[in-house]
């Protein structure tokens, strides 16, 4: 017989088990990165180094940004014709520490300002939103360091931090499970799918079953949040799904060691891992069978109701 | 020859009745430029959750087959109207601009009229 036993009269209740507040933390200003939010208080110059991608800070302010999943400004700026290789390949030959290259782009009259800014600005908040992912391993900040674009428009730290939080948010209620968004995608088969839009046409056309969402924005010279939005909801439609588990990348085997009961904890490298090594001798449950995908799609719209 | 702030700018400025703009990118949500509104009109989330609207217009025209583009997309409120530009952009975006009049001193047509002006300067 199972008996619920409540607390004797005066005695203390057990402790609550432990929640996590997520508006609490929330108040506490963003929490992306205390080390970010620190540095723009104390109005830092120099760039910060994060796994995933790089925040360039003047006085406190971030005026560039890049990670390697993100396609960079020439790529936005070249692949829709704004502005010609040759173009770009001048100004970054000729860049100094005075004359940077957004400076001499302006001043040669290749790309109107407006057009700049704005590619720039959609830049910097799509490298940051991969630069501040959570990570496994502290960020690093060099003093001083400048960037060889040069400045255009500065962007406050807490509209970076508050517009990356609002973009976490948009891609969960599209679709909760992230592994659409580092892993290679496959086409997946369904009955009654709304009709993709002309955007997500494209996006669906470069699924190959190699590819990640980054690779096809690369390819189609857009930004890589505005591809994972479009990936998720393709994923939601049930037009494509990720390939689990990931292919292993070629690399040389990792030295053996002895079983720890550590290890697998060690190995865990944040929820949106790309290529999350599976712990030997585990089975992995997530299969690509439509029935069951359909099923988890259908638990997951249910929780999140 | 603007950039995005003389724009904004602009538009505030000579547009009568208006009280907030915003310049959106409608497949992230984001506003690139804001300029108005008030504490109680957050145009951040006026940028955000109108992406919804351009969207769900978008999708239907897709569906009826309609080979048209919009041009704009006017909300009355009985105390504002909310004007929606669409813009395409040279990197190949979708933007838009959004704009907040105050019902009482707008006049529509004229509105309307002037913002496809400045967004015909736009240089994005």
């Amino acid at each position: 017989m199972t008996a619920v036993r409540t607390p004797p009269q005066g005695t203390t209740p057990p402790p609550r088990l432990p929640v996590r507040e997520k508006s609490a933390a929330r108040e506490r200003g963003s929490g992306l990165s205390p080390m970010l939010t620190r540095l723009a208080a104390e109005r830092a110059t120099g760039v910060l180094e994060r796994e995933r991608g790089s925040l360039y800070l003047a006085e406190g302010r971030v005026v560039h940004a890049e990670s390697p999943l993100a396609p960079g400004l020439d790529v936005l700026l070249l692949a829709h014709g704004t502005l010609t290789p040759a173009g770009w390949q001048d100004a970054r030959e000729r860049a100094d520490e005075e004359y940077g290259v957004a400076r001499l782009l302006l001043d040669a009259g290749r790309v109107p300002r407006g057009a700049l800014e704005l590619c720039h600005l959609e830049a910097v908040y799509d490298a940051a939103y991969f630069a501040l992912t959570p990570s496994s391993t502290p960020g690093r900040f060099r003093y001083g360091a400048g960037h060889w674009l040069g400045p255009l428009r500065p962007v406050p730290v807490e509209a970076v931090e508050r517009e990356t939080l609002r973009r976490r948010e948009l891609l969960h209620r599209l679709w909760p499970d992230p592994l659409t968004d580092g892993a290679p995608l496959r086409r997946s088969e369904t009955v009654a799918a709304p009709a993709p839009t002309a955007r997500q046409s494209a996006v669906l056309a470069a699924v190959d079953g190699v590819r990640t969402a980054p690779d096809i924005a690369r390819e189609l010279g857009r930004q890589a949040f505005h591809t994972l939005v479009d990936v998720r909801r393709l994923a939601a439609a049930g037009l494509l799904t990720a390939l689990f588990p990931p292919p292993r990348p070629h690399r040389p085997p990792p030295p053996a060691l002895p079983f720890r009961a550590g290890a697998t904890a060690e190995r865990a490298v944040g929820p949106a891992a790309p290529d999350p090594a599976p712990p030997p001798g585990i089975t992995l449950p997530r299969v690509n069978d439509p029935d069951i995908t359909l099923l988890k799609r259908l638990r997951d719209a249910l929780e999140a109701l | 020859m603007a950039n995005t702030e003389t724009t904004l700018k602009e538009c505030l400025a000579s547009i009568e009745g208006a009280t907030g703009v915003a310049l959106v990118d409608y497949t992230s949500g984001m506003a690139l430029g804001t300029m108005g509104g008030s504490k109680t009109f957050d145009l951040n989330v006026a940028a955000a959750g109108n992406t919804d609207v351009v969207r769900a217009k978008m999708r239907t025209m897709e569906h009826l087959g309609l080979k048209g583009q919009i041009e704009d997309i006017l909300i009355t409120l009985n105390d504002q109207y909310h004007l929606i530009r669409l813009i395409s952009g040279r990197g190949g975006n979708g933007l838009f601009m959004y704009l907040v009049l105050d019902a009482k001193r707008a006049n529509l047509a004229m509105a309307r009229h002037q913002l496809k002006k400045i967004e015909e300067d736009l240089e994005v």
